[in-house]
């Protein structure tokens, strides 16, 4: 059996999955990155340059919009 | 040979590419599994019909009589607008699962006319209403409605009132592969001038917007062209194509992206979207297309006005061919669809026999036009589905899929036969091997690659389970593949003279996977019993058997048994074809062959003196097991009890004449467990011209199954068998678990119950495959009985028949379901009086899912043509063959044909032998 203990990578570091969600109150879309920050994304030409964190609260209404929509704005990941 | 042979010839030998463009687009993207990405899995009210304009697909594309290439790339299909509906047709409208009192239904009239099998020429009908299409009205409507009223149909809205209707052909002629011709022809069947705008509309597939595909294609209006309009199509794969349009047309461009802005709520990024030319139309949004005459879709539009009686003409050409000087519409146009007419007629002249009537002939005909028509491009790659929903199975972050998750290894990209691409626009299993049976008509080579595609690694599991179908891949449906394909085999070897052998292995190999996926996971108790679920037959049972039973234990099933022992019949028919140039497949041979006996007669000697079989009614039953070891048949007469039936196959021992020591063996193993022997048919008496039965009845179970199989009181219809016992509509089952009644009873019509979506029906209706298998267990058993076995059919009649004729007798009857009566009526439309009786409808076949139980009218998905198209193959089959040629060929009889006149007479000649 392989030393387990010599394997450091044995357990990948956590990370989260992109996302993309749609504020409909806003009117705007909203990208979770790889370490879990969210931002908001305006629905412009390299949208990403232009891009405003945010920090969703228990209040904010996310509606996730499903990963294939992640392309059309040309995220740098 | 004539010119559609020479085609499919040309195509089969990979000479021209005339099968590149087809049908291949679907008529319902909308509410699939493959757009869904909900978190609950609810698929239809996810991506709806009222989406779909707005919204760019990920999977697939859908339209109106449209065509694509075979990786749909580019598509092409038409809308149409009448200047009172709140939206352009662009898409056939119908109601979601939960919308209809039925399950989901089309509502819409289109008709399947013609298609060659290169699809170089095919001709389809929509019926638009001049009025107002009202959509909210169906809604709402059968919203109210309940399980035991009727479905609530277009024609009842009345908009068709007063022929205030359109008829709108589509014709497809290819003067080349890649040089399709376009015929539109609009007949005004009202009686005031009517406008109408036909928009034909081109489009690419988007494959740009998901990453993975940088170069985007696109659409762009060349100038110059006098006389018509042409659009020019580049496309990284597909290369450059040209779309021209005749005369006078205003082309509408935009882009096929998601309109975001009515979607999500979020700005466009563009304000050219996928409904921008719905936008321009129906709201006169002059700057919703784009001004510079470029994008990813495009619509060229004519606006007319068409007179009571009257026809208009648009013509287009989609071509690989730049524009040149000579005229695109001229006389090579009509010449070209005129001869590509007259070529299908030559064509279906050598395959509908001369014996039938033209009112037959055309049953067969629009049959197959709705089997060719019903191809589609069927594109879901599960993996990136899944990692696209945050599902990838190989992240520790995943989520759960609602369905699917253990089928990441699919990827499916192929054009493959659907059972209806409205209702049911996603490939089935069973289905799919049923339709390989009509389909072979036809295009044989097409019918071996739908089978080939069901047993490759992007398809099948590696555990070696056949995919179901995409609402869970993981369903389990009857085993008929091993069946379809030596049926496909044989027909193809008889009608070369040579069969495909290493299409024979390769297919034995990987339905040996498939075999082992059924001993190894359905036969829980490891005693040859089978288990399986649903298989198919929905609400058959009197629990959903597809969920834990409220007994708790488990069932005994009659059908996963019988299938099982069909599974191992064609097993052994394939070993022994095979085996007779290898040797190395006698001892598969063998094997099958003892692994049948197994099977066969478990069914009778099981279940702690339960068996299947019920020695008081002479039927066979699922049998319940319960926790505390006590058994129970469960006394429901249905098609389960009569596939039993179905499992039987005659063998000319040929193979064992070649391998005597296989001939040892299996004498050896019946010597030493006469009890298997004593349970079922003998499998070593010898039969008419020394031929040998695989049956799991005996010649007294026989007889006792048809005397209630041909009862017309039982199962045995007017127009087919019924796939429950009409004895149950005064003699209901009931069965009381934990207090709660449950109960089967006859329902000839609709299902009163949301058992499986409710929109299919088990208890009462006749349903078309498993009237094939009928058909075909008959014939087999006529083959190994001869004419002496007779039985009385119908039961209690007095009238005497062997097993050809009673064969003959279901198909006939089948058949009558679609074809005119002597009052001029056709069955399968029961009472609906436009289509009895209007010249413009009555000739124009639905083949539905399943029909009336007791007076054939058409029930369920109306068009799917499917495996209720194997109707053409039972008509074709009677009409070739001859109980004598049966008697004569065996196995192989209902392949060869024989001449119209010789049939006959060999007709005639075998009823006098057998009246003897």
């Amino acid at each position: 059996m392989a030393n387990l203990s010599n394997g450091e990578n044995m357990i990948t570091a956590s990370k989260h999955l992109v996302a993309l969600f749609v504020d409909r109150f806003s009117r705007q879309w909203i990208v979770r990155d790889p370490e879990g920050r969210f931002w908001i994304v305006p629905s412009v030409e390299n949208g990403w340059d232009h891009r405003q964190s945010l920090y969703p609260t228990e209040e904010s209404a996310l509606e996730p919009v499903p990963g294939q929509y992640i392309y059309m704005l040309d995220l740098p990941f | 040979m004539n010119a559609e042979q020479k085609r499919l010839e040309e195509s089969g030998e990979q000479k021209a590419p005339w099968k590149k463009w087809g049908p291949y687009l679907s008529e319902r993207q909308w509410g699939t599994v493959r757009e869904d990405y909900s978190e609950s899995g609810d698929a239809w009210n996810y991506f709806t019909h009222d989406q779909a304009r707005s919204r760019a697909y990920r999977w697939g594309e859908d339209g109106l009589a449209g065509i694509s290439d075979d990786q749909q790339r580019l598509c092409f299909a038409l809308a149409l607008w009448n200047g009172k509906d709140p939206i352009l047709k662009e898409r056939l409208f119908g109601l979601t699962n939960s919308e209809s009192n039925h399950g989901e239904d089309v509502k819409e009239y289109y008709f399947y006319l013609d298609s060659t099998p290169t699809h170089s020429y095919m001709k389809y009908l929509y019926k638009y209403p001049q009025a107002a299409y009202p959509y909210s009205k169906l809604v709402e409507t059968s919203r109210r409605r309940g399980r035991n009223e009727m479905e609530y149909e277009l024609l009842d809205t009345g908009v068709f009132d007063d022929n205030r209707y359109f008829d709108v052909f589509v014709e497809y002629a290819k003067a080349s592969p890649e040089d399709i011709l376009i015929q539109i022809s609009i007949h005004n069947r009202g009686t005031d001038p009517a406008e109408l705008n036909v928009l034909p509309t081109l489009w690419l597939r988007n494959l740009w917007s998901w990453g993975g595909h940088p170069d985007k294609p696109a659409l762009q209006q060349l100038a110059g062209a006098t006389g018509q309009c042409v659009v020019k199509a580049v496309d990284a794969k597909l290369g450059e194509r040209y779309f021209y349009c005749d005369g006078d047309a205003s082309l509408l461009f935009t882009e096929n992206e998601t309109n975001t802005q009515r979607i999500f709520g979020v700005p466009n990024r563009s304000s050219f979207v996928k409904d921008s030319i719905n936008d321009y139309i129906v709201h006169g949004q002059e700057g919703a297309v784009n001004p510079e005459r470029k994008g990813t879709k495009v619509a060229a539009q004519y606006r007319l006005t068409v007179n009571p009686g009257q026809c208009q003409v648009v013509r287009l050409r989609l071509s690989d061919v730049p524009p040149a000087s000579a005229s695109t519409f001229g006389s090579q146009f009509e010449e070209v669809l005129h001869a590509r007419r007259e070529e299908a007629d030559e064509f279906y002249k050598v395959i509908i026999p001369a014996s039938l009537n033209s009112d037959q002939g055309n049953v067969i005909r629009q049959a197959l036009a709705g089997m060719l028509l019903s191809k589609q491009f069927y594109n879901y790659d599960v993996d990136k589905w899944l990692e696209e929903r945050g599902c990838d199975p190989f992240k520790p972050t995943r989520k759960a899929a609602p369905r699917n998750d253990q089928w990441h290894h699919m990827y499916n990209g192929d054009v493959i036969s659907m059972p209806d691409k409205w209702e049911y626009p996603w490939y089935a299993a069973w289905d799919l091997a049923f339709h390989v049976i009509a389909l072979t008509l036809v295009d044989p080579d097409f019918g071996k690659d739908q089978l080939k595609l069901m047993l490759r690694e992007r398809y099948m599991h590696p555990n070696g389970q056949i995919p179901a179908y995409e609402w869970n891949f993981g369903d389990v449906n009857p085993p008929v593949h091993a069946w379809s394909t030596i049926f496909t085999y044989l027909l193809e070897k008889i009608q070369k003279g040579e069969g495909d052998r290493e299409w024979l292995k390769s297919s034995f190999q990987k339905l040996l996977l498939n075999f082992t996926w059924w001993v190894n996971r359905k036969d829980r108790s490891g005693r040859n019993v089978f288990e399986g679920g649903f298989l198919g037959l929905d609400n058959i049972g009197v629990f959903d058997r597809s969920a834990p039973l409220p007994t708790g234990g488990y069932l005994e099933q009659a059908d996963g048994t019988a299938w099982m022992a069909l599974f191992c019949e064609n097993m052994m028919q394939i070993a022994a074809e095979l085996a007779m140039t290898d040797p190395e497949y006698a001892d598969m041979g063998v094997k099958f062959i003892e692994h049948f006996l197994w099977i066969a007669s478990s069914m009778t000697h099981l279940g702690n003196d339960t068996g299947m079989w019920d020695e008081e009614d002479g039927f066979f039953y699922d049998v319940l097991c319960l926790p505390d070891g006590q058994t129970q048949r469960l006394k429901v007469r249905s098609m389960v009890g009569l596939l039993p039936f179905c499992a039987a196959t005659v063998f000319d021992g040929k193979v064992l004449a070649k391998y005597p020591e296989m001939q040892e063996r299996i004498r050896q193993f019946l010597q030493a467990r006469p009890e298997i022997r004593a349970a079922i048919h003998d499998p070593a008496k010898l039969g008419v011209a020394d031929r040998r039965l695989a049956s799991i009845l005996d010649e007294t179970k026989l007889r006792r199954v048809l005397a209630k199989m041909l009862d017309e009181n039982e199962f045995l219809s007017p127009y087919g068998l019924r796939s429950l016992s009409r004895y149950h509509a005064d003699h209901p089952y009931i069965f009381v678990a934990d207090g709660r009644e449950y109960r089967v009873s006859y329902l000839p019509a609709e299902s009163d119950t949301g058992m499986f979506g409710g929109n299919s029906n088990w208890r009462g209706p006749i349903w078309m495959p498993v009237n094939a298998l009928i058909i075909r267990a008959l014939l087999q058993y006529y083959t190994y009985f001869g004419n002496e076995f007779t039985v009385e059919c119908p039961t209690g009649s007095g009238r005497q028949m062997n097993l050809y004729q009673v064969a003959e007798e279901i198909s006939h009857r089948l058949a009558n379901i679609f074809l005119k009566g002597e009052d001029g009526r056709r069955p399968v439309y029961g009472g609906a009086r436009k289509f009895q009786e209007d010249p413009h409808w009555r000739d124009l076949i639905l083949f539905y899912e399943y029909f009336h139980g007791d007076n054939g009218a058409g029930l369920g998905a109306s068009h799917q043509t499917g495996w209720t198209g194997v109707i053409a193959r039972a008509m074709h089959l009677f009409a070739t063959s001859t109980a004598e040629e049966f008697l004569g060929l065996g196995a192989k009889a209902g392949i060869v044909k024989v001449e119209p006149a010789q049939k006959r007479r060999r007709t005639r000649a075998a009823k006098k032998e057998v009246a003897v």
